[in-house]
């Protein structure tokens, strides 16, 4: 498809350009800009001075389902959700608001960036598809992310049933294992009084 | 606090909220629309507000914003000590979403 428009073609670019700072994946870019795929890589390049990663996009689902994870994208979908029922963004422009205000929650929590833009996308996709969907929590009743084929009547979130090792993973371990090393340190260059 | 120095308070906050919602939705209504927890008739109203109605409306003896948690499980998640704060607060935030836009009837 050849753009004719150069105002229009300036507005793609722009597009683009937002989605490449945010992280996103050449397949996101080329399904939601009518830019060449050479115009797009040479775009990547520009911005982020590497050549876009190769390979499929990440697909499973199941990756949603997870406690971290799925936190993470129930956050996610509940912004998109609040801001496609109440106001007139829709599709890719949606995407990247809600995404953005997900940044925001994210740094102002001190979380660690778990949904990048690339799930992020994958995530409204797989809910426009119906392979995944919300379901209410039964005990606070918020929505949370899960499987669309299965059952929920019961449903329990893991925010209200926090499983025991949740959130504790290699790396977050780590963390915390060298920020008590630190204070320790600390402590013991601590005047005594 | 006596009547008077309450009244003056509230004015002064209902002022600085006016301001502030004002200026969120002028600089970017989406996400406006989303931190302030209201719809699009009422952004509509609160961003064509001009400087002399929008003082007429901080003069109020009442509070013109309030608490965006009917629950008190969201404000039980917001000031709980329990558990990680990061993650009661994106508990919470998943609720506060999830809740309706205030709107005008």
């Amino acid at each position: 498809m050849r753009n004719k428009s150069i105002l229009s073609e300036a507005k793609q670019i722009g597009l683009a350009t937002e989605l490449i700072q945010l992280g996103a994946r050449l397949q996101v870019l080329e399904s939601n800009s009518s830019l060449s795929r050479e115009r797009l890589v040479k775009l990547y390049k520009e911005i982020t001075g590497v050549s876009p990663p190769k390979g499929m996009l990440p697909f499973s689902e199941d990756w949603f389902m997870s406690w971290q994870p799925n936190m993470h994208s129930s956050i996610f979908i509940n912004i998109y959700n609040y801001l496609v029922a109440h106001t007139d963004v829709r599709g890719i422009d949606a995407v990247i608001k809600s995404y953005k205000l997900y940044l925001e929650h994210v740094e102002v929590n001190q979380l660690e960036r778990v949904l990048s833009l690339t799930r992020a996308w994958t995530l409204v996709r797989f809910v426009d598809s119906d392979m995944l969907r919300v379901a209410p929590c039964k005990k606070c009743g918020g929505s949370f992310v899960v499987h669309s084929l299965e059952l929920y009547s019961n449903y329990v979130c893991g925010l209200c049933n926090i499983p025991s090792r949740a959130g504790k993973t290699k790396k977050s371990m780590q963390a915390a294992a060298a920020m008590q090393a630190e204070q320790h340190i600390h402590t013991a260059h601590a005047p005594v009084h | 606090m006596d009547t008077n120095q309450i009244l003056g308070e509230i004015k002064e906050i209902n002022l600085g909220y006016m301001l502030l919602a004002q200026q969120m939705l002028r600089e970017d209504k989406i996400a406006a629309m989303y931190r302030l927890g209201i719809n699009q008739d009422v952004a509509d109203i609160m961003e064509g507000l001009s400087s002399g109605q929008l003082l007429k409306m901080a003069a109020s003896n009442m509070l013109l914003c309030r608490f965006r948690f009917d629950d008190s499980l969201i404000a039980e998640m917001l000031t709980s000590h329990s558990r990680e704060l990061s993650v009661s607060r994106s508990h919470a935030a998943i609720l506060m979403a999830g809740q309706t836009a205030e709107a005008i009837a």
